[in-house]
């Protein structure tokens, strides 16, 4: 299935590389005329389309990596072609009927494989005869191809493409016989792109300004401030500290505090320095390492820091501490490669070429840092806010990765079946061998190891992190599965554009924002998101992209626009993390008497990811809405919509707030007209500040009637009218229930 | 203003809005949004992507097979009690009380506390048999003893973790690591709930104080999210946030609410997004929610033989509230009912968690209501279709802790290797002991049931086969008992 590790880098190596790499792009082009076409017999078979799933979803659980029974192994050309003891063989290439694999497959029930659940259908027994008869060709996983050049496919609408991209996309829509959605309108777009770059709505003002900016432009210079604006990396940095696990606590039964923010603080101002991708990560693999590191370069290796550490009484210091070490290599492989290569910890990987040995060897970059699961948590440095460095001689401390003295050095074992009380031979790191090699001039550390997964041969690299700004923005991946861009994990929806994307990645030197930039202004991102009924009936979950993604805001967001659009937001940024109000009594934990104690001032209305994280007990407001409790990596989270997250839009004091502070500003706003016709004029006001639109006629007079009817009530019941407004106004409080209405919207908790 | 205004307007946006999906957006969209008002949220014929109601993940979904139960009451003792106090009889372990520990015991033994070669602890407290069945219990439990043949008694559990975190999410998520969904979870996902307006996976911890692993034990890991526990809570609101704000009155949220649902029509008919009608039954569901949650959680309706049967008063939070609750919520359909209740950590460091004060007043608390529980719901006739389960996650060692040294008070140390749990109800058989373990009570030494067996058998009691009970996660079809672990129903305990 993958390339052997004794070709790479010999000619035949590269030669098969290119020759995979073109193929592939043939493929792509033209798999889907491919499949429309009359099979005559002669076509050949796509091992990655019609053979690998069949393997990896019915024969590998137990003629895999792990269980190999009757000695097969099917994850493994080379065995799946060697005879057995009694000389059969699985498959011979070119013969079909010679295949033990085709005799069971196709075998009466007692004797068939699989032995149990359904039997292979007819097309798949023929795909098999037909692949092994044309020699059994297995090709590498589609992600573990080196990245080429894609060639821009023809389309007939070429006036629509304004990017590459587009016409990627384009390609996939004309195949199907559908278009793409026209443009959405300028004020949608605006909020799209505001949320989208830096997690707020766009203020009323800035409205105002780009629905009047007629010069040609005027959407570049938009995007173009949004990339500038100091939330970018505030909002950016929200996805990356849950594949980071960010918490402020330590997690397990005590989940005492941790300091750790001057984390968080180096991470927003990295995203928005825009330091490039590949740099990120190797600041935050092996920033200790790096020549002449700085304290910024030792503080980003606070990112596999952020493991769990249990404190809790008897625990087993080295249980832990090599508990931390995998979750670094699983948080390694996982958010950044996107593989499951934690799955070979206990056995060889079931479906992907991963060993158990290739896990070990991996393991030992990772097992020679001084920290050991510490209440202290040790080693820590001490360093000036990296948010506020310039302002303030303040400094805190942060734990770092440091690797022990020569001499001091740990010998790492190969654990069998993962068991710390199972050591067996010893192990010397190495990266798997059916990935492109390490580097022979890079020193066998965390720092080479970050040269090799950075450098532009990683096939997995650039595509994991390409796919990860596509589903920042679009809300799902190409490849959906962020976190397994293995045989199991999903097909991208179209291989020709995660591949562009993540060669147009390499290509703009992992500059992020010059990516994101490229993405926002292509004709595919403008589309409007109301659907036409042929995309919705042709293209209903969008894979095609036959127009714009909706789809609700994450739980920071919905926090941070109720804020933002009540004029409460704070813009201070960086510092210690806050305790914006909770119920109370949420944090009361067995053996831990730590208190929830509400930050005072601009702090109570900052944005959510500069609220306090507890592990145990994260913001009971954030959870409803998805938010994870970041003691694991979390690639994606998801996307519920439940009453649980109705009832904290509805009723929690926050959001009352923000609808009171939205009411004190439109309820008394001067305009022409007296009475119901001003009430109009000022809801409609009301409206565009929050949903940033014009109000339609039906909607005035839906929330004409409930504002009178509440004006009503209130007037009748001042207790009622002192309480939702905070003061004796029955007006004012009336206004305050239509701003929370608002604020309970469907279309204010999405992004279209 | 004319009070029918409002109704009217409402009304017609309704009737304006069915008429045109009816007409523009085709059959699909139009069923669901009139499913959906007319609170049939469940009996949609379209499907999401897991061949779920894309409205009501919760949905009900028939079993694999004839279940036995259709809830679940878990009593979770966090801490873990002692086994040797409460079930074990050793006559073995009296004789040899004081001496130091045979070393065949501790070959490769680790503790979490111990030090040094630790000495036999006997059991301080009498054994009574109780029941037709004749169980055996110590004196602590006189209650239980009374719903003796009610019980079947699993004296030989064993975990892999002797620390409460991990050992907590092994018993409750299958796996000692973060991030995997837990039981509860699992079974929401498997067979939604018949809980029309609570949630199906309802949380009670007493004194409301969250356990050792956080909520995490109630987690949904990598299941969809709609799927964690909710934890409703003895004081303040009972779920978070279901109070509406001082001023607004229950004709006031719904007038709101009519906006709300009316202005995300519009948006629906104008985005075709099916998430829009999703979220206009979340919001009436979150509207019942608000009557029924506070409801359900109101034990001051219960008549006062019933408190008194269980020991329960009103606002304390206590394990008596929770069990009567427990009977309260799975009387309404909910799926799955965890109590957690803590303190029963005995190490004997102190007054506050030795044998002898600490333990028999922890009993004190636990004994009467759990009794009381199974008594009632039998008297309901809901103790066929409800199976109870009760314990710690993991046991005690049968030598005395002693830590630091310090003999002034008795306690023992976490001991993974057996422990009891009870289980009552549901489809288990009553009156029935299951397992064994050696003279010391140190090890099993028949019928062994590893924790993810006992999570299999538990789901077969539910109708749900734990093979087949997957979510593709991470590469591979998840489940509660872990993909790669061989574990099996122990059908012997099956009425």
């Amino acid at each position: 299935m993958f390339v052997d590790r004794k070709a790479i880098g010999t000619p035949q190596r590269v030669g098969r590389a290119l020759l995979v790499a073109s193929i592939v792009v043939l493929c792509v082009l033209g798999g889907r005329f491919a499949e429309s076409r009359s099979d005559g017999g002669v076509e050949p078979v796509s091992f990655d389309r019609e053979i690998r799933p069949v393997l990896a979803g019915m024969c590998l659980r137990c003629h895999g990596g792990v269980r190999e029974l009757a000695g097969l192994h099917l994850g493994d050309p080379t065995r799946a072609s060697a005879p057995d003891g009694k000389g059969r063989i699985a498959i011979v290439p070119g013969e079909s009927e010679a295949s033990e694999l085709m005799h069971r497959i196709t075998a009466p029930a007692g004797k068939r494989m699989p032995p149990d659940g359904e039997p292979l259908s007819p097309r798949q027994v023929e795909a098999f005869r037909r692949w092994i008869d044309q020699g059994a060709h297995w090709t590498d996983l589609w992600s573990l191809t080196p990245l080429a050049s894609i060639r821009t496919p023809t389309v007939r609408a070429t006036a629509w493409a304004r990017t590459p991209m587009d016409r990627i996309v384009l390609a996939g829509l004309e195949r199907v016989g559908l278009g793409p959605a026209p443009e959405a309108d300028a004020a949608t777009l605006l909020r799209r792109l505001s949320l989208d770059l830096i997690g707020l709505p766009p203020s009323v003002a800035q409205l105002d300004a780009f629905l009047a900016d007629r010069e040609p432009g005027a959407y570049e210079r938009v995007v173009n401030e949004l990339l500038a604006s100091p939330r970018f990396g505030e909002r950016w940095a929200r996805p990356w500290l849950d594949l980071a696990r960010y918490a402020d606590t330590q997690g397990y039964e005590k989940d005492g505090r941790r300091t750790i923010w001057a984390y968080r603080d180096w991470l927003i101002r990295a995203l928005n320095e825009d330091m490039p991708y590949d740099r990120l990560v190797t600041a935050q693999i092996a920033g200790d390492l790096l020549p002449d590191a700085t304290d910024d370069d030792r503080i980003a290796t606070a990112f596999h820091r952020n493991t769990l550490t249990n404190t809790e009484g008897g625990t087993d210091n080295e249980e832990f501490r090599m508990a931390a070490v995998f979750d670094r290599v699983a948080v390694t492989w996982t958010g950044l490669l996107g593989t499951t290569f934690h799955c070979a910890q206990c056995h060889s990987h079931p479906y992907d070429a991963f060993t158990q040995e290739d896990y070990y060897r991996f393991v030992a970059f990772f097992d020679q840092t001084a920290d050991a699961d510490r209440d202290d948590e040790s080693p820590t440095i001490t360093v000036r806010s990296p948010g506020f460095r310039e302002r303030s001689e303040e400094t805190t401390t942060v734990p770092v990765m440091r690797d022990l003295p020569e001499g001091e050095r740990r010998v790492t074992h190969f654990l069998e079946r993962g068991s710390l009380k199972k050591p067996k031979h010893e192990v010397t790191p190495d990266t798997p061998a059916c990935m492109p090699p390490f580097p022979a001039d890079a020193p066998r550390n965390r720092l080479g190891l970050a040269r090799w997964m950075t450098s532009p041969t990683n096939p997995l690299f650039a595509r994991v992190g390409a796919n990860r700004v596509w589903e920042t923005i679009f809300g799902r991946g190409i490849v959906e599965s962020v976190e397994d861009f293995g045989s199991q994990g999903t097909w991208p929806g179209d291989r020709a554009l995660i591949d562009h994307l993540a060669l147009r990645f390499v290509q703009l030197n992992f500059s992020t924002k010059a990516l994101v930039r490229e993405i926002v202004l292509s004709s595919t991102y403008r589309q409007s998101s109301s659907s036409g009924r042929e995309s919705q009936e042709r293209d209903p979950d969008n894979r095609l992209l036959s127009r714009s993604p909706r789809y609700r805001l994450e739980a920071e967001a919905i926090r941070d626009s109720a804020l933002a659009v009540s004029g409460l937001l704070s813009d201070r940024m960086y510092g210690p993390s806050v305790m914006p109000p909770q119920p109370e009594g949420v944090w009361s934990i067995v053996y831990s008497d730590d208190r929830w104690s509400v930050s005072e001032g601009e702090d109570r209305y900052r944005r959510g990811i500069y609220t306090f994280w507890r592990r145990s007990s994260p913001h009971p407001a954030l959870i409803a809405f998805d938010a994870p409790s970041r003691e694991t990596c979390t690639p994606r989270r998801s996307r519920s919509n439940s009453p649980l997250a109705a009832l904290v839009t509805m009723n929690d004091p926050a959001m009352i707030e923000a609808a009171q502070a939205l009411a004190a500003a439109v309820a008394n706003l001067p305009t022409e007209g007296r009475g119901a016709q001003a009430d109009r004029t000022r809801l409609a006001t009301l409206l565009r500040r929050t949903l940033f639109r014009e109000a339609r006629a039906t909607e005035l007079d839906l929330l004409s009637a409930l504002l009178d009817d509440e004006r009503d009530r209130f007037s009748g019941d001042r207790a009622a009218a002192t309480a939702m407004a905070g003061r004796d106004d029955p007006n004012l409080a009336a206004w305050t229930s239509v701003a929370s209405v608002i604020l309970n919207l469907d279309e204010f908790l999405s992004r279209a | 203003m004319d009070p029918n205004r409002y109704a009217n307007l409402t009304g017609l946006t309704r009737r304006t809005f069915l008429g045109r999906v009816g007409e523009g957006l085709g059959v699909g969209l139009g069923s669901i949004a009139l499913a959906s008002l007319m609170g049939e949220s469940h009996a949609l014929g379209a499907t999401g992507r897991e061949g779920r109601a894309p409205t009501n993940p919760l949905a009900p979904r028939p079993p694999h097979f004839r279940a036995r139960a259709k809830a679940v009451i878990s009593i979770h003792l966090a801490g873990s009690p002692s086994q040797h106090e409460l079930f074990e009889n050793k006559p073995v372990l009296t004789k040899h009380h004081g001496q130091p520990c045979p070393d065949e015991y501790l070959k490769g033994e680790q503790f979490a506390f111990i030090k040094g070669h630790p000495t036999l602890l006997r059991c301080l407290y009498d054994f009574q048999r109780h029941g037709t069945s004749g169980m055996e219990m110590s004196s602590l439990l006189p209650h239980l003893g009374s719903v003796a043949d009610e019980l079947c008694m699993l004296k030989a559990v064993k975990t892999d973790q002797f620390n409460h975190a991990p050992a907590q999410l092994l018993l409750w998520t299958g796996d000692a690591r973060f991030g995997h969904p837990s039981m509860g979870s699992w079974l929401t996902y498997g067979l939604g709930s018949e809980a029309n307006d609570l949630p199906g996976f309802v949380v009670l911890v007493s004194g409301d104080k969250t356990p050792d692993a956080g909520k995490s034990v109630w987690g949904s890991g990598f299941l969809p999210s709609v799927h964690q526990g909710v934890q409703c809570r003895a004081s303040g609101a009972p779920v978070l946030y279901v109070n509406d704000p001082p001023g607004i009155d229950r004709a006031a949220r719904r007038r709101m609410l009519d906006a709300v649902n009316d202005l995300n029509r519009i948006e629906a008919e104008r985005s075709r997004d099916p998430e829009t009608l999703t979220r206009i039954a979340q919001y009436e569901l979150a509207y019942r929610m608000q009557m029924s949650v506070p409801d359900a959680m109101d034990i001051t309706r219960e008549p006062p033989e019933i408190l008194e049967e269980y020991g329960a008063v009103p606002g304390q939070g206590s394990i008596a509230s929770s069990c009567l609750l427990a009977r309260r919520l799975v009387e309404r359909g909910v799926r799955f009912v965890q109590i957690f209740d803590w303190g029963w950590d005995g190490h004997g460091t102190g007054p506050n968690d030795d044998l002898v004060t600490q333990l028999p007043k922890k009993c004190g608390e636990m004994d009467r209501p759990v009794a009381a529980l199974i008594r009632d719901l039998k008297r309901r006739g809901l103790l066929d279709e409800t199976l109870v389960t009760w314990g710690g996650e993991f046991g005690r060692t049968p030598v005395a802790e002693f830590r630091d040294g310090k003999k002034d008070f008795l306690g023992r140390d976490h001991h993974p290797h057996a422990f009891t749990m009870l289980m009552a109800g549901g489809g288990v058989k009553g009156g029935f002991t299951y397992g064994e373990t050696d003279d010391l009570g140190y090890f099993a030494t028949k019928d062994p049931i590893p924790v993810n067996d006992l999570q299999a058998t538990i789901l077969h009691l539910l109708g749900l086969d734990h093979q087949r009970l997957t979510y593709f996660h991470s590469g591979l079809n998840q489940r509660l008992t872990g993909v790669t672990k061989p574990s099996r129903v122990h059908e012997s305990l099956l009425a």
